[in-house]
């Protein structure tokens, strides 16, 4: 079940990439920055009005969890300049490269409170296998 | 060199947010994170519009087909569902999975745009599964043993 839902949301992802992407090409970088986000924000405040959701400003919390949002900005404009010189499936192999790593290094090093998972050496083989397949997708 | 360099720092970044947005989704409600992810990801794209300041025609906007405005309503609908899969799954896991639907439905875009079928691409695709799918195998034997 959750294996088909992540299925789902990578598949999402993509035809997400070539739509901002799209947009990005018109409108220019920016604008269509503004544009992605204005469309998600009101897609949430459809949702927050249909469920009766209420916010709150819940005070105590570290104001760095609210920072996903931010960043995540980053990726959105990053992925739009990519778009117009790689295409799409380039970009999603070398992001999904920084995913892996970055993954691998949170598990390993428990960053942010996740649990601590010991980076097992043989996923060296893994990782340079998926390397190459990056590479052959990316200069072949 | 630099469209490689802001891909790869584009992925690294989604893996934070993912963790940043589900800790905040366990304190605050599913719907309520997101309302602040989208809030501060506005406010951030119009300081940076601010900055950069593009110039726009307004016949731009007609010549753009309708689905390219609708990438914000399918990024919802990822931070919503990768908020429920984050808590279920290890990060490396989630990220293998969520991996093969990316890359593949990718590859198929990449078929329909170009109107070829990118062997490179197939091929240097399964490679890559093959390598993840490897690690996925280290990871669950040695949850075995343990």
């Amino acid at each position: 079940m959750y294996n088909v839902l992540s299925l789902l949301i990578g598949a999402i992802i993509a035809i997400m990439l070539a739509f901002n992407g799209e947009l990005s090409k018109g409108l220019g970088n920016y604008f269509s920055l503004v544009i992605i986000h204005l469309v998600g924000f009101t897609t949430i405040l459809v949702l927050m009005f249909y469920k009766k959701i209420k916010i709150s400003f819940k005070n105590g919390l570290p104001l760095y969890l609210y920072s996903a949002g931010a960043i995540s900005v980053f990726t959105v404009m990053f992925n739009n300049f990519s778009y117009a010189a790689l295409g799409v499936s380039i970009p999603i192999a070398l992001g999904l490269l920084g995913q892996i790593i970055t993954s691998l290094a949170f598990d390993h090093y428990g960053f942010l409170g996740m649990p601590k998972i010991h980076f097992n050496k043989k996923k060296l083989i893994g990782l340079l296998i998926i390397i190459i397949g990056i590479s052959i997708m990316t200069f072949l | 060199m630099f469209f490689i360099l802001i891909s790869i720092a584009a992925g690294a970044i989604v893996v934070i947010a993912r963790i940043l947005n589900t800790r905040l989704y366990e304190k605050i409600g599913l719907i309520e994170s997101s309302f602040f992810n989208y809030f501060t990801g506005l406010l951030s794209s119009l300081i940076l519009l601010a900055i950069f300041k593009d110039t726009i025609t307004l016949g731009a906007f007609g010549h753009i087909p309708f689905w390219a405005y609708l990438g914000g309503i399918l990024g919802v609908s990822v931070v919503i569902s990768s908020s429920i899969v984050t808590p279920k799954m290890s990060t490396f896991y989630i990220t293998l999975i969520i991996f093969i639907g990316q890359l593949f439905t990718g590859i198929l875009i990449d078929c329909v745009a170009l109107k070829t079928i990118p062997s490179a691409k197939i091929i240097g695709g399964l490679l890559v599964v093959a390598g993840l799918a490897y690690n996925l195998y280290v990871d669950s034997s040695a949850k075995d043993t343990v």
